[in-house]
């Protein structure tokens, strides 16, 4: 949990984005026809149990430019990435050289599969442009990350992930090396979609709206769902304008940006099977992006992954307390190297 | 409300209900609460305790707070216990870490540093919680520190490894909801004014609704490396009535942070 070991992760990943090269056609999964929507009993589609993310995390959030409009990844393509997933699991072993075993037996890895990125509007599977204000802002926090990350000043210089608070409504989905749980629990008039990142709990009102008055403002966003036909549609505003949006791992990466309060989401959740979930969200901020740009991927159950366990992770947080520790005492010993060198 | 109503007509008990409310019976009615289509009683809703539990959960006067430079708005009021018998139990020892809890609670108290809040402190923290039950699980969401966990309702799951929030699993007791808590790690303080448990304690909660609109909650405590013998504690969860009344977010971290990590904030020159 602190911000080096994530970049390792990272790097891996994008060394495993890397590999894909071009060919075929888009196919989206739908449900077959004789599959049937289970209800609940007063009467909504039943999206209830755990569907982990975890089955995508061998896909990047933004596609090879070098696949253009291609959302699907060939026969040979896929095979390529099997064969860096063994490479990868190695990472727990401690084969490959320059890496150290990590935390065995913690991580999920994913299947190599054959969407393209993550991201699937605009249809080249890239994040749009920013707008020249949101390109300053970003340009401005990206150089404040890079000065402080290894020396911060306080907590405030470290990410809002690795002060435990959040990864954001977006960020709590998106696959990543462990905590990809993702529940649906169902109530009269109620849907709660928990997330296992953080230990989230988002309680989404069957109402239709409207939203909480905008002097209301949060982490997680004000949201209300309804139903269209079997499709959750859940609608969100009222957001602090402190979330990131759009890496890789829903981490602090080179793609993506932190959203202004302006956000505006809307997910959609359809099962397709008894075993699947496809999640959709539309992110809007006319603050940050130049157009509404859209992420899908399948949530898939798993055997034994029925049960989120606590993520008691600020509880827990060495991480921050030794970086900021560490950091002083740098500080004092550099000092003390400095008043030594000028007593000589 | 008409289509809930509608809903559980089609359950045969509120029909007796109703004939039991008819005036021929001559019998006081039973109190009508709200069931889910199988039967059950159901407990959606927003729920929030009105007690002074979450300050002391025994019988206490007024007193100071730990920060005088908030006046009388760290006061603590005068409070009605919530502990059956007035006390808590402590073996000797812990009666004495209860008093260094006290005395340090401005830190210390894990309420203070935005951890999670633990069982049974969650029910009567002064924020409101929400219960969405469905046909399979119970969970239970908490405003605090947005705190969740899942109540099991079918077969009781294993302790995995310890927990701020424990291992929840649930049955029903005629009309009561009863849950059996294992697998607290013992860290959550019970109050702000230091009492505490050890990592070997045991809750059983039991929720009961009285009416529409009120739950009667029942926890017992037994923890033999802390308490004499198990004990119990009794107060009322009222339901959140205002109308478009949400459950909001209170992710308390940020107002922790210069508690926890400011002595190694770096220092500005002067």
């Amino acid at each position: 949990m602190n911000y080096r070991y994530r970049l390792i992760v990272l790097a891996v990943f994008a060394a495993t984005a890397m590999v894909v090269s071009a060919q075929p056609v888009a196919k989206t999964v739908t449900a077959s026809k004789a599959w049937k929507q289970p209800m609940t009993p007063w009467g909504d589609p039943d999206l209830q149990g755990v569907w982990p993310s975890t089955s995508m995390l061998q896909t990047p959030m933004e596609r090879d430019p070098k696949l253009g409009t291609r959302a699907v990844l060939n026969d040979e393509e896929v095979a390529q990435k099997a064969a860096r997933d063994k490479q990868f699991h190695q990472l727990e072993t401690g084969n490959p050289k320059g890496f150290v075993p990590l935390a065995a037996g913690w991580f999920d890895y994913g299947k190599a599969n054959r969407q393209a990125s993550l991201v699937v509007d605009p249809p080249d599977g890239r994040i749009p442009a920013l707008t020249a204000e949101a390109q300053a802002r970003e340009a401005a926090r990206k150089k404040h990350w890079n000065e402080k990350k290894d020396s911060p000043d306080t907590w405030l210089d470290l990410t809002t992930w690795d002060r435990c608070i959040t990864l954001g409504p977006v960020g709590s989905v998106m696959p990543f090396a462990y905590n990809n749980g993702q529940q649906i629990v169902q109530g009269p008039g109620y849907v709660v979609f928990r997330n296992e990142m953080i230990h989230e709990a988002r309680v989404i009102p069957l109402d239709g709206g409207p939203h909480a008055s905008p002097a209301i403002r949060s982490w997680m966003g004000d949201s209300h769902g309804h139903w269209e036909g079997s499709t959750l549609v859940v609608d969100t505003t009222n957001f602090n304008g402190q979330i990131f949006i759009g890496s890789q791992g829903g981490g602090f990466g080179d793609s993506g940006a932190v959203a202004t309060d302006q956000l505006h989401l809307v997910e959609r959740f359809t099962r397709i099977a008894d075993d699947t979930i496809n999640y959709e969200v539309t992110i809007n901020d006319p603050n940050t992006w130049t157009k509404p740009w859209t992420i899908a991927l399948p949530l898939r159950r798993e055997a034994d992954y029925d049960y989120i366990y606590e993520y008691a992770c600020h509880e827990g947080n060495i991480f921050m307390h030794d970086a900021l520790a560490g950091a002083r005492a740098d500080e004092k010993k550099a000092a003390e190297a400095a008043a030594q060198k000028g007593a000589n | 409300m008409s289509a809930h109503l509608l809903r559980t007509l089609s359950g045969s008990f509120l029909i007796i209900l109703c004939l039991g409310n008819s005036p021929a019976s001559g019998q006081a009615a039973a109190p009508k609460i709200p069931r889910m289509a199988g039967g059950k009683p159901d407990f959606n809703g927003i729920w929030e305790s009105l007690s002074t539990a979450n300050w002391d959960l025994q019988d206490h006067s007024a007193y100071a707070g730990p920060m005088w430079e908030m006046g009388a708005i760290a006061a603590v009021p005068a409070g009605q216990g919530i502990v059956e018998g007035g006390s808590i139990p402590y073996l000797p020892a812990a009666a004495e870490k209860r008093k260094q809890n006290f005395a340090n609670r401005r830190a210390a108290d894990p309420e203070a540093k935005c951890y999670l809040p633990g069982i049974p402190r969650a029910a009567y923290l002064p924020y409101p919680f929400q219960i969405v039950q469905s046909n399979r699980d119970v969970l239970f969401i908490y405003q605090y520190a947005t705190a969740s966990r899942q109540v099991n309702m079918g077969k009781a799951r294993e302790v995995g490894a310890d927990s701020w929030m424990g291992m929840s699993n649930g049955h029903w007791d005629g009309d009561a909801l009863v849950v059996d808590v294992t697998g607290l790690n013992g860290k959550a303080w019970l109050d702000r004014a230091g009492d505490f448990s050890s990592e070997g304690l045991h809750v059983v909660e039991r929720y009961t609704l009285t009416d529409h609109d009120h739950v009667a909650y029942e926890a017992t405590m037994e923890d033999p490396k802390v308490f004499a013998r198990p004990w119990k504690i009794h107060l009322t969860l009222y339901r959140r009535v205002e109308k478009g009344f949400q459950l909001l977010e209170f992710k308390c971290i940020p107002f922790a942070e210069e508690l926890l990590y400011g002595e190694f904030r770096k220092q500005t020159a002067k």
